[in-house]
Order: C-alpha cells, then sequence, then structure tokens
C-alpha cells in the first residue's frame, strides 16, 4: 500500500527509519502520528487516505460505541455516523489540541453518551446500567487485554487508583453516567465524585505518560 | 452552598459526565481560560487510553458502508476550523444547547458567573426532585387523603403515604395572612411532645402546594398564622387541625 504520508513529518520519519512500519506494529506511539498524518490528508479530500484511516479507527470507535451503548446494531449505526463525521470534518483536527485519535474518539465517546441519554428513560437506564456496570468493571477490559503491552499498562495504571477514583471513572466513561449519577450510584458526596474523576485521571495520565504535543 | 472551584468539573467534562448545561457553560468557560482547554485536553488524551481496551472487530459490509456514504459527504473547508471551537462536537449542537441555556436563564445569565448558573441549575434539580417527591407521594398506592377548614376561610387538604413517609399540602381560598404575618404548617406528636414546624409560607403567600417530609413524626397536621420569619412553636391557636391516622 503506498502511504499517503505527504507532510514533512511523515516523510521525515520515513526517511530516517526504515523499519517505521515495524514499529508501529508493535508501539502505539507511531501507530498514532499515522492517524494524524492521514486525518490532515483526509482533510484535503484524500479518500484514499480515508479508507486506510478507517482501517486504523473503525474497530476503535466501533468497540467505544459498542461498550457504551451496550448494543451492536447501534453500535454499528453509531459508528458509521461517527466516521462519516470524520471525514466530513477532518479540517478541525488541531495536532496542537492533541492527537489525531483522541480527536476521533472524543467525537465517538461524546455521540455514544449523548445517545445512551437520550433514548432511554434515566431511572430505568441508571437500574439497568448500574446492575451492569457494577457487575463488570474495568476487569471485563482488562480481560480482554491478553497480549499489548498499551493494554497491560492501562490495566496496571488503573489498579493504581484507589477505589472511588476508579469505579467513578468506569461508570463515567465506559457507563455514560454524569458525575451527578456516578455519586447516586456510589452514594458519595458530589464534590467528592468531581474531584475524584479529576484526581484520577491525573494519576492515570501520569502513570501513563500521557503528553500533549504542543 | 459553596460552590467548589470549576477546575474541579475539568475531570467530568472531559469523559462526558456532564449535562447540557453544564456542558455549555464549561464550553463558554474554555473558551476563556487555555489553562482549562490544555487540562481537558491531557484528560481527553489519558480517556482516548482507557478506550483502546474496547477495541472490537466492526461488522465487515461498514467498511463499504462508511466509504460510500463519506464519498457523497462534502466536507467542510479548513478555512471553517479557523472559526470554530476548540470542541469537536458539531457546531449546531453546542449552538443549540448554548440557545437553549441561555433561553432558560435569560440573556442577562451569558454574563453571570459559571458558579451563579451552576446554583441556578442546583436549584432547578431540586424543585423537579421536589415536584417529583409530590407525585410520588399522590400515586402512593396506601396514598390516604385528609381535610379541613380553616377558622377564618380556606381549605386544607393533606395527601399521606406511610411508605414514602411524605404528605402533600394543598392549601386553597385562605384569606390574605395580613401585614407581617405568614402561614405556618405544623406536625403535633402523638406523645404530647411540641408541635414540629413542617413549613412556612412567603409572607404575601395564601395558597400552596407543598411537600411534608416524615409525616410520622406527627398524628395531627395544624396550621397557624405566625409572625414574619416563623416561629420555632406555634404562638397563636391553630386555624385547623387535620388528623393524619
Amino acid at each position: 500500500m503506498t502511504g499517503p504520508d505527504l507532510s514533512p513529518r511523515g516523510a521525515s520519519r520515513r526517511g530516517v527509519s526504515p523499519g517505521a512500519a515495524e514499529v508501529s506494529l508493535a508501539a502505539p506511539q507511531p501507530e498514532r502520528v499515522v492517524i494524524d498524518d492521514l486525518l490532515r490528508s483526509v482533510a484535503r479530500g484524500d479518500d484514499a487516505a480515508f479508507s486506510r484511516l478507517y482501517d486504523l479507527i473503525a474497530p476503535r470507535v466501533f468497540g467505544l460505541a459498542r461498550r457504551v451503548l451496550r448494543d451492536p446494531a447501534q453500535a454499528e449505526e453509531m459508528a458509521q455516523e461517527v466516521l462519516v463525521e470524520v471525514w466530513r470534518t477532518a479540517a478541525r483536527f488541531d495536532s496542537e489540541r492533541g492527537s489525531g485519535l483522541s480527536w476521533v474518539l472524543t467525537i465517538a465517546h461524546r455521540r455514544s453518551v449523548d445517545r445512551v441519554r437520550s433514548e432511554q428513560a434515566s431511572a430505568d437506564r441508571m437500574q439497568r446500567v448500574a446492575a451492569a456496570s457494577m457487575h463488570v468493571p474495568y476487569d471485563e477490559v482488562a480481560d480482554q487485554v491478553g497480549t499489548r503491552l498499551e493494554r497491560q499498562q492501562v490495566r496496571r495504571c488503573m489498579e493504581g487508583l484507589t477505589a472511588l477514583q476508579r469505579e467513578a471513572i468506569t461508570l463515567a466513561y465506559y457507563g455514560g453516567h454524569t458525575y451527578r449519577e456516578v455519586a447516586t450510584l456510589l452514594d458519595a458526596a458530589l464534590p467528592t465524585v468531581k474531584t475524584r474523576m479529576r484526581d484520577g485521571l491525573i494519576r492515570l495520565r501520569d502513570c501513563l505518560s500521557v503528553e500533549v504535543a504542543r | 452552598m459553596t460552590r467548589p472551584d470549576i477546575h474541579a468539573l475539568c475531570g467530568a467534562y472531559a469523559v462526558d459526565a456532564v449535562d447540557d448545561l453544564e456542558r455549555a457553560a464549561f464550553d463558554r468557560h474554555l473558551a476563556d481560560c487555555e489553562a482549562c482547554a490544555a487540562e481537558v485536553a491531557e484528560y481527553r488524551e489519558t480517556a482516548t487510553r482507557l478506550a483502546e481496551g474496547t477495541w472490537a472487530v466492526p461488522p465487515p459490509r461498514m467498511r463499504e458502508q462508511v466509504l460510500t456514504r463519506a464519498a457523497a459527504t462534502p466536507q467542510v473547508s479548513a478555512a471553517d476550523r479557523r472559526r470554530s471551537a476548540p470542541s469537536p462536537v458539531t457546531r449546531w449542537r453546542r449552538i443549540a444547547v448554548a440557545a437553549a441555556a441561555v433561553g432558560v436563564l435569560g440573556l442577562g445569565a451569558a454574563a453571570t458567573s459559571y458558579a451563579a448558573l451552576e446554583q441556578r441549575l442546583d436549584a432547578e434539580r431540586i424543585a423537579m426532585a421536589a415536584a417529583q417527591q409530590r407525585r410520588d407521594v399522590m400515586t402512593a398506592p396506601d396514598a390516604a387523603l385528609r381535610a379541613g377548614d380553616l377558622a377564618g376561610g380556606g381549605r386544607v387538604t393533606v395527601v399521606v403515604s406511610d411508605l414514602e413517609d411524605n404528605g402533600v399540602v394543598i392549601l386553597n381560598d385562605a384569606p390574605p395572612p395580613g401585614p407581617d404575618r405568614v402561614y405556618q404548617f405544623w406536625l403535633v406528636p402523638d406523645d404530647g411532645g411540641s408541635p414540629v414546624s413542617a413549613g412556612l409560607l412567603r409572607a404575601d403567600q395564601n395558597g400552596a402546594i407543598e411537600l411534608i417530609q416524615g409525616v410520622s413524626r406527627g398524628v395531627v397536621f395544624a396550621v397557624s398564622l405566625e409572625p414574619a420569619g416563623g416561629s420555632p412553636l406555634p404562638s397563636t391557636t391553630p386555624l385547623v387541625g387535620v388528623s393524619l391516622v
């Protein structure tokens, strides 16, 4: 496959390291760089770049939507919507504000959360998802992990959180709950939940060495 | 009510754990707070790592469908990015939400602080929660209706539910309380103890639908006229006493 990397960044990486393709299979970081480059090409209307981008992000968008919506059919519909939105608005991606993957998954997460909130009566959902979320906390994610180094690292870092931090982030991110719902589900005070979400994310950020390139 | 620093909401916002009104408020705040924008970006990057574990192979047919739909969808231009806000959520939605927030709160609210906005939202939520509790009493399977006429005019109806341990008081057609006077509600316990205040109306208020919590504390519901500000114990003869048992 011929790469659509026309940007100086992509070109120089290839020039310097002929083994870049192998590296990108093993480590997550180069794959992210590839996604950023592809998004820039997509922004210029490059449909070949979009089909390559699809292969990299579709499983992630679909997986996240399925996790939040808990319904494969709805997740498929949502993933299609998000991926077409990525094509449509690729020009709005700004690498100074974060990685392309983060940009894509932020759209996917927000849309999935909006969908799950709008279509279910909150009381009903609280009950159903509470039961589900409580019984399948992040372990479900961790169990799918297996080989990939990064997933093991996420799991290790999640284990490094306090129980309240972990549960608050899990219920919010994977369950699509507002922090108010999380407070109710965990029987914790609102300010506590807000704070735990934030300091949990800080701890995860540091543990995962997350950086936003500037 | 104490208001935590808005920064505390950064985490919840980054993982979409806020409601639409809070999101609109925080979006506005982000436009003026470079530090917050950087912080949110880091949390989103972190959340992206959480998403890695959800990776799942989509149905093969999806690829063709997405590529076909994309081919038929015009793209926004790069120039549009200059005008667009940092958030990747679609424009119409943010605008709609912002418009809704302004509609609810009035144009002046655009200039009010986040804390004031959140306080307002809390007040609305409390009002809605109270309305829900009133509905819960009215529709409880053991809801019982009692009523009595006030000396001097007006009628009070009390719906009580032991299951909910709440009651709803409806005061109708009572005369204005008069200057420096207010209507006050009481629950009178059956053990000979002192009446417990169950609510106070405003100075000019002569009708109400109010939730009374903890009805099991009393066997009689009473209404009296008290000096403005209310009294710790009834200071006048009750206008009505309604037996709750």
